[in-house]
């Protein structure tokens, strides 16, 4: 059993001129037992959405979320309140994730709390093991959030999200809003804290030198779509689908003697709207290699190579 | 090198008793593209806002020069800065969208920094947005920027930054906000029309990335104070100051070992309330002594065009 599996899924916002958004059309994927899976995409592909979906936060339109083997679509309340000890999540914003009237120790220990699963000396000693493996100091438990920097306060949020000890960590961005000087505390900590646990982890970021440091596997989506998932190393060596070669072009590498004698290949147009969604593969009005066929039929994901690749022409 | 198109000298901002910007100075030469690179907060954005004369009230400039080739700006009234922005020294924002009037067409726009209306220019707008790569420019010149996607307004800006043929342009963060493969496209258009056009560019930036694929030059700013500047390849290569060297080595690259310990910095920016006497990495730097912490370093050239602010520089590949 993986830890979470995803099949077909659909989420579908209502759109404001009739049409509705199709945020999420179609995405099947899984990560397994101790992976970390990244999903990567340029704004507005479904990413976020996808996330959430799968800690429950937003109900499917259609098709499948399993979490540990349990099913998400259409589950009732206590299912789904069971489920979410298993599955957390970490967002992008550490400022507004934390309520800025509870001390970091309550907020830390609040699920625990909430779920009778400690109080009282057991509970402050959780707490502080938590703040102890996150890197801050337990005895700051009695502090305020506005005490604390970004960077301390992602840590505030990761040391909550790990006191169910879930199956699942799922990060939507999680270092996007933190400063540079302090986003590799923040990757150590993550890559430390897979290692240790051996947990399953959903990584979701528009940084693709940030997933290929974190992640074993990765997704990439385009337009509600998945079109290409592979292993870390075959996806960065031999990307097969032309988006995912194009999203890897684009990239700045910090560096300007690589970066300028990449070959340029840049991608023309814009991304469609997901509320009116090119016909065939989505991505034919910007792709490279566009043939009649792309304009006609919807590829299927099949395998190439050692990925998994919706593309007609890979 | 040719005559500067921009020379900042020792500019310095305070806000009350807080120096938000500490004797901070650079040129950049006609056709060049200069990095002002550093963490938000550090100060890149009030640097620009000075330059244009644009800082909001709280913000007073307390210190420096700025001269546009050999006109000195510092002392101009508003009437006269009025006619250099837009047509000498121009400037463009991370928000496109935000920047540009919801409520009249993009060639209107365009036009107003000719100060001309449409129909007499209305050739000229169609050549520069055709030359800031937009489509079917024809039809464009007379859409609304809610018409039009974030990549596309950045392109207008440019266009209207552009048109009346500025030496300078000052670009905030102009691909912040977009995607990648959107930025490779903006950050293409930049580098070629400073080339053909000879115009200086500042570009503001956090990203290193940004810096090393169109930047000649940079200089790297923390805490409101240039840390270390020069030319790209060389600071790259091997850089001289702490700071500089650990935000290199921070960054996660698609060429490193994954899941390898990257290089940290510990704790974090100070705010400038907490500016104190001395360097004001020394909180976060592995070398600081006693003098760092009470004596601030001055910029002192290491190598031709390349300078410092550090009391104990790196050697030339040696590590932090
Ligand atoms: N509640 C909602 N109502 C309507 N449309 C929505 C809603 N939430 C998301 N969308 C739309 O669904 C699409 C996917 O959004 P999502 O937030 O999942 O993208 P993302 O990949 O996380 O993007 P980013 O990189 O910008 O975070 C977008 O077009 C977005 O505008
Ligand atoms: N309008 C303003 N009023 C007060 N403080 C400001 C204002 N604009 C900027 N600052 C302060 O000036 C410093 C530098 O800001 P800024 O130039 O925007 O940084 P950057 O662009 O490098 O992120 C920061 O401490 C910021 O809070
Ligand atoms: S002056 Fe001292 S504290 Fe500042 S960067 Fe150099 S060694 Fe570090
Ligand atoms: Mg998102
Ligand atoms: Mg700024």
């Amino acid at each position: 059993m993986h830890t979470l599996e995803i099949s077909d899924l659909k989420v579908h916002f209502p759109g404001r001129h009739g049409a509705p958004v199709r945020a999420v059309d179609g995405v099947s994927l899984h990560v397994a037992a101790g992976e970390t899976m990244g999903l990567v995409g340029e704004s507005g592909c479904g990413k976020t959405t996808v996330a959430n979906t799968t800690v429950g936060l937003l109900g499917p339109s259609a098709g499948s979320v399993k979490v540990m083997g349990t099913e998400l679509a259409g589950a009732d309340r206590r299912t789904l309140r069971a489920v979410r000890a298993r599955a957390q999540m970490v967002f992008q914003d550490p400022v507004t994730s934390l309520n800025p009237r509870m001390t970091i120790g309550d907020a830390v220990g609040e699920p625990l709390y909430v779920r009778g699963i400690a109080s009282g000396r057991a509970l402050r000693e959780r707490v502080a093991g938590l703040l102890d493996e996150v890197g801050l100091r337990p005895e700051h438990a009695g502090r305020y959030p506005h005490q604390f920097s970004g960077g301390q306060r992602q840590r505030i949020v990761i040391a909550r999200a790990l006191a169910l000890r879930p199956a699942l960590l799922v990060c939507d961005e999680p270092v996007s809003a933190l400063d540079v000087s302090v986003r590799a505390q923040i990757l150590n900590l993550l890559v430390d804290l897979q290692a240790r646990h051996g947990m399953s982890s959903l990584f979701v970021s528009h940084d693709l030198a940030v997933v290929r440091h974190v992640c074993d596997r990765v997704a990439v989506m385009y337009l509600g779509r998945i079109a290409e998932v592979a292993g870390r190393d075959a996806l960065f060596a031999s990307p097969r689908h032309p988006y995912t070669r194009a999203l890897l072009a684009s990239v700045p590498e910090p560096d300007p003697v690589v970066q300028r004698a990449k070959p340029r290949v840049p991608l023309a147009g814009e991304i469609p709207s997901p509320a009116d969604p090119p016909a065939g593969c989505r991505f034919h009005t910007r792709c490279p290699m566009v043939a009649e066929v792309c304009r006609r039929e919807v590829p299927a994901l099949r395998a190439v190579g050692e990925s998994v690749v919706a593309c007609h022409l890979a | 090198m040719a005559e500067a198109a921009l020379t900042v000298e020792n500019l310095s901002l305070d806000l009350g008793p807080a120096r938000l910007v500490d004797g901070v100075g650079f040129s950049v030469a006609p056709g060049e593209v200069m990095a002002l690179v550093g963490e938000s907060g550090c100060g890149k954005s009030v640097t620009a806002q000075a330059i244009m004369r644009l800082l909001p009230d709280v913000i007073r400039q307390s210190g420096g020069r700025i001269r546009l080739g050999a006109d000195d700006l510092t002392a101009l009234p508003e009437r006269a800065m009025q006619t250099i922005r837009g047509r000498r020294l121009s400037m463009i924002f991370q928000e496109p969208q935000a920047a540009l009037d919801p409520l009249s067409t993009i060639g209107a726009q365009i036009a107003e920094t000719l100060r001309a209306p449409l129909s007499r220019v209305r050739g000229e707008v169609r050549r520069m947005l055709e030359d800031v790569g937009i489509s079917d420019p024809e039809r464009r010149i007379d859409q609304h920027p809610f018409e039009l996607s974030g990549g596309m307004c950045q392109r207008v800006m440019i266009a209207s930054a552009l048109i009346a043929r500025p030496a300078v342009l000052i670009a905030d963060e102009p691909t912040t906000a977009l995607d990648v493969t959107i930025q490779a496209q903006i950050l293409d258009l930049l580098r070629r029309l400073a080339t053909e056009r000879r115009t200086a560019v500042v570009l503001i930036t956090h990203d290193m990335g940004v810096v090393a694929d169109i930047a000649d030059r940079l200089a790297v700013m923390y805490a409101g104070r240039i840390a270390e500047t020069g030319p790209t390849e060389g600071i790259f290569a091997a850089p001289r100051h702490p700071y500089t060297a650990l935000l290199l080595a921070s960054i996660p690259r698609l060429s490193d070992a994954p899941k390898s310990l990257l290089a940290v910095i510990e704790g974090r920016v100070p705010t400038p309330a907490e500016f104190g006497p001395g360097c004001r990495f020394a909180s976060r730097c592995p070398r600081a002594d006693a003098m760092c912490r009470s004596v601030t370093p001055v910029l002192g050239e290491v190598a031709p065009g390349h300078a410092i602010a550090c009391h104990h520089p790196l050697g030339v590949g040696e590590a932090v």
